[in-house]
């Protein structure tokens, strides 16, 4: 059965985090930073080099690595994912009642008869229509796309939706649209989410916790309200007052970052955020590794010289 | 009395495709005073980029413009010559694309494409020419110029490839600076450094600016004024604050509610339903009415004309003055 | 650059080998060489088969003979042929019809490149005019005909019907100076020329056309296009300096793997027009089953497709900086 911790991962470069059950657990950071190659490590897509990742109560690594057929189709379906592109992940030459019949199918979910039954309510769930279903994806609009996307990861009824920027492709008018359907069908399905993207605006829309990377590590995690009203890692902070604010009036106290992320090939040695910092650093920051450290309430933060 | 360093009258840009003619930009109006930063915004299909290319005429075939005026310091470029036109693209308007890593030729060195486009407009020699590469290098901040010049766009960051940029637009000091989302595919930090650095140059250089977005958030920040356009056509012009505090048209107003934004926390977006109308058979009437929560019966027929509503203040909407709309920042505090 | 070269040359060797262990051992399963020399004699003893196996080192373990030919063969030695001109050495042979194979191949070539570019350029800046649809039209044509047919209606039509050019063959065969076209032996070959390397030409042309047409409108469509434009550039910098070097990527690859299957298309070619090339010769050393000649003309078609090849990567480094960095 389900434990409180879903998932306790070890990717891209010691990274470390948990997310509960039901709750929507954003994952930010700018191209780069590991995020997705993490969402893939967990979807064992790309295989971690090290680490543990918990999944209800099993590591899902060595359930891929050993033979167990079964446990890996069972993991395939209880862990699903929505692409960042919608126009890129759905087969062209397929119909939406193809496209989501077949994991029905696959994971032989429903019997064949009762499919047509499943995918209208599948359909109506993400706001399309019954007449959708004999049609190509290329009649569709990228919202809507969008919603066929999420219909068919549905379909299996996933524990874990992991969602790769499902809305940075998407136009401003309709991006809200598709943020409003993953936050009712979590409260519905009590689904958990993992949620990434780099825009801050839309995580702190939809998610409870948010973890923050930053060059294959994280740098701080907290409740979503902890994280935007008080951040604690200067990165955090440049980051957040990076966002520009759509009010002409608003009180604009941007930290600028100087230079830009150094080459992941020859990472620094120490904190990888020491070079842009604009705390007054020193030779601990240069040499040592930070920790994520519990700085209370939940709030972990990766900065020697943070602390609370 | 603002002079006015461009004026768009009436544009009509088409597609004329297999498909049918795209209506990409179909009567647009829009003013560019000297010295501001006019935000252009809309979301995909808008006519944002279309009409930006059409001002410099370079709209790609099937593309043609059918109709218009565009003023620029007097004179009506859509009747000059393509050799006079070449005269004015990067000497007194220049553009900035919205993808560094496709906007410049991927074969050649910075050194070679920014040398080119210098010799183009000044009478200068290549030695020269270099140096003041160099110097654009300098001016849009670009550490180590002179080992940097010497490099292919694929050795650079997204960042530095949007300065190199830069640098090859402001190459021959032009008056008007058009940038097509200059900053949408680079991280929020690096959208930080480059917009910071737009503003400045613009102040340094004293240019005019049209500065072409989908993010609110951007033109909030840069913009002075701002056109608001919705499927090739404008739905509303003011000044940055009037837009924000007080915007009379519904699709103004919806922009401005349904994006999530870190100022306002709200339980549930405002949701604009449907999408954006194909430009072939574009909706009759106000094209915003098929997703207007105001719109009557009037609205399906009647195409609003852009009408000043208060000074500075247009608004192409039939019930601009019935409907009370909100802003999400709160009422008007002028 | 130059480490780039070499590490495309140190590639080829490995390659090279490959390909001669493969062809090597292709002739080898075709039939026991000694009967296949001596087919056509019926009265040979079985003593002089052994006596000529021994000879040719035929007795030998397979991969012992592999290493004595790949002695030989860096000695410059390919042996000799079994059945042609009484015994000659394969590379005298191979080095009296390589020269007509070269002189038709390349010309074809350069003058196929030098006009399908321009002419695929224009193609694509006025596409769907009239213009554009005849050039597309009569390229799609070329590439559908077969060269021999081609080659066959153009001696019918210019031999036979219009009597201008000679039906075949390199030169006038009678060595009195007077019956050369115009008196001058270069000019006789270069009429002789005329028609094999038309119609080649357009052979080799015709695709071109048609691949540096749709590279150049994908090239078009760029946004270094739009904004060497929005600089002010000429269309003519646009087009030739900025266009032109990117839509040409994929017609080097073309070009490339054509001069490498050049060798191995030309036994077509040159029979049809009796051209005393290295495919005629090839055609006659199969039917006669000369192994070693095959063989000499297989290494010389396998070097010749390296050389393509890494003239091709070259070139490609050249045009493409992203390549020449990895």
């Amino acid at each position: 059965m389900f434990n409180k911790q879903v998932g306790l991962i070890h990717a891209v470069d010691g990274v470390s985090f948990s997310i509960n059950k039901g709750e929507t657990f954003g994952l930010v950071g700018e191209s780069g930073c590991g995020k997705t190659t993490t969402a893939r490590a967990i979807l064992y897509i790309d295989p971690p080099t090290s680490g543990k990742i918990n999944f209800e109560g099993k590591d899902i690594v060595s359930i891929f690595k050993s033979k167990n057929k079964e446990e890996k189709l069972k993991l395939r379906r209880k862990i699903q994912y929505v692409f960042q592109n919608p126009y890129a992940s759905l087969d062209p030459r397929m119909t939406v009642s193809d496209i989501i019949i077949e994991p029905l199918i696959i994971h032989k979910l429903v019997p064949k008869k009762f499919c047509y039954q499943r995918l209208y309510e599948l359909l109506k769930l993400v706001g399309l229509e019954e007449y959708h279903a004999e049609r190509y994806p290329h009649e569709f609009s990228g919202g809507q796309r969008q919603r066929i996307c999420i219909a068919r990861a549905l379909a299996v009824e996933p524990t874990l939706l992991i969602a790769d920027e499902p809305v940075a492709s998407l136009d401003v008018s309709v991006r809200a649209q598709i943020l409003n359907l993953l936050t009712e069908l979590q409260q519905k399905f009590k689904t958990t989410f993992l949620y990434i993207s780099h825009d801050l605006s839309t995580v702190r829309h939809i998610c409870h916790r948010v973890a923050v990377m930053y060059m294959g590590r994280i740098v701080e995690v907290a409740k979503t309200e902890d994280l935007f009203e008080e951040p604690l890692h200067p990165y955090t902070k440049a980051l957040i007052s990076s966002i520009p604010i759509p009010d002409p009036l608003a009180k604009k106290t941007r930290i600028i970052l100087t230079g830009e992320v150094p080459s992941p090939i020859n990472p620094p040695v120490g904190c990888r955020f020491e070079a842009r910092c604009t705390y007054d650093k020193d030779q601990n920051c240069v040499k040592n590794v930070p920790k994520l450290v519990d700085v209370g309430n939940g709030h972990f933060v990766a900065c020697e010289k943070t602390k609370k | 009395m603002v002079k006015k360093i461009l004026k768009i009258e009436n544009l009509k840009t088409y597609f004329y495709t297999w498909a049918g003619i795209v209506k990409a930009v179909d009567g647009v109006n829009i003013d560019v005073n000297e010295g501001e930063t006019l935000g252009l915004v809309g979301e995909s299909g808008s006519g944002k980029s279309v009409t930006a290319l059409s001002i410099i005429r370079i709209v790609p075939s099937p593309g043609k413009i059918v109709e218009g005026k565009i003023i620029y310091k007097g004179e009506n470029l859509v009747e000059k010559k393509e050799k006079t036109l070449q005269d004015i693209r990067g000497k007194e308007i220049a553009y900035i694309f919205q993808d560094p890593a496709t906007s410049l030729n991927p074969v050649f060195t910075i050194a070679n494409q920014l040398v080119e486009v210098i010799l183009r407009h000044q009478k200068i020699s290549k030695k020269e020419a270099l140096e003041k590469a160099i110097e654009l290098f300098r001016l849009v901040e670009i550490p180590d110029p002179e080992i940097k010049i010497w490099n292919y766009p694929h050795q650079l960051s997204g960042g530095m490839k949007q300065r190199m940029a830069i640098a090859r637009a402001l190459a021959s000091q032009p008056n008007l600076l058009i940038a097509d989302e200059p900053t949408t595919n680079l991280d929020v930090t690096i959208q930080a450094q480059i917009l910071e650095l737009m503003k400045n140059l613009k102040k340094k250089l004293g240019m005019s600016m049209i500065l072409i977005t989908h993010d609110m958030g951007v033109v909030a920040d840069t913009a002075d004024r701002i056109t608001v356009l919705y499927a090739g056509r404008v739905c509303e012009t003011a000044d940055t604050k009037t837009i924000f505090y007080n915007p009379k048209h519904p699709y103004t107003q919806a922009l401005l509610t349904a994006v999530p934004s870190l100022a306002l926390k709200t339980e549930k977006l405002n949701v604009i339903p449907g999408s954006i109308p194909n430009l072939i058979k574009p909706p009759k009437g106000c094209r915003f009415h098929p997703r207007c929560e105001y719109a009557q019966q009037i609205c399906t027929k009647k195409i609003p004309e852009l009408t000043e509503i208060e000074p500075g203040h247009k608004v192409a909407c039939l019930r601009a003055t019935e409907i009370n709309l909100k802003s999400p920042l709160g009422g008007s505090n002028n | 650059m130059s480490r780039y070269i070499i590490r495309r040359l140190l590639y080829l060797i490995p390659l090279f080998l490959g390909i001669l262990i493969i062809v090597f051992a292709a002739t080898r399963i075709a039939g026991d060489p000694v009967r296949l020399m001596t087919a056509l004699n019926p009265h040979i003893s079985e003593q002089s088969r052994i006596n000529l196996a021994h000879y040719y080192g035929l007795d030998q373990p397979i991969y012992t003979q592999f290493f004595m030919y790949l002695s030989q063969m860096m000695a410059g030695d390919l042996g000799n042929s079994y059945a042609i001109r009484g015994g000659i050495e394969v590379t005298t042979l191979i080095g009296d019809y390589i020269g007509p194979t070269m002189q038709l191949q390349i010309l074809a070539m350069s003058l196929a490149l030098a006009i399908a570019i321009p002419v695929g350029i224009i193609s694509a800046k006025k596409r769907y005019s009239k213009l554009d649809m005849t050039v597309t039209t009569t390229s799609l044509l070329g590439t559908c005909i077969p060269v021999f047919y081609m080659g066959i209606i153009a001696i019918i039509v210019f031999s036979y019907i219009l009597g201008w050019f000679p039906p075949g063959s390199y030169i006038t065969q009678i060595s009195d100076t007077r019956n050369y076209f115009l008196g001058n032996p270069t000019l006789d070959i270069l009429w002789h020329m005329a028609v094999p390397t038309g119609v080649l030409t357009f052979a080799i042309l015709a695709p071109i056309v048609l691949l540096v047409r749709s590279s150049m409108l994908e090239v078009l469509k760029q946004d270094y296009i739009l904004a060497a434009r929005a600089s002010g550039l000429s269309e003519r910098v646009v087009i030739y300096k900025h266009a032109l070097r990117n839509a040409l990527i994929p017609v080097v690859t073309y070009a490339g793997i054509y001069f490498g299957g050049m060798l191995a298309g030309a036994p077509i070619t040159e029979t049809v027009f009796n051209w005393p090339g290295l495919g005629r010769l090839f055609v006659q050393a199969t039917t006669k089953l000369d192994f070693p000649v095959i063989m000499g003309i297989t290494v010389v078609i396998t070097i010749m497709t390296l050389i393509a090849n890494l003239i091709t990567d070259i070139t490609y480094g050249y045009i493409d900086p992203r390549i020449r960095m990895e």
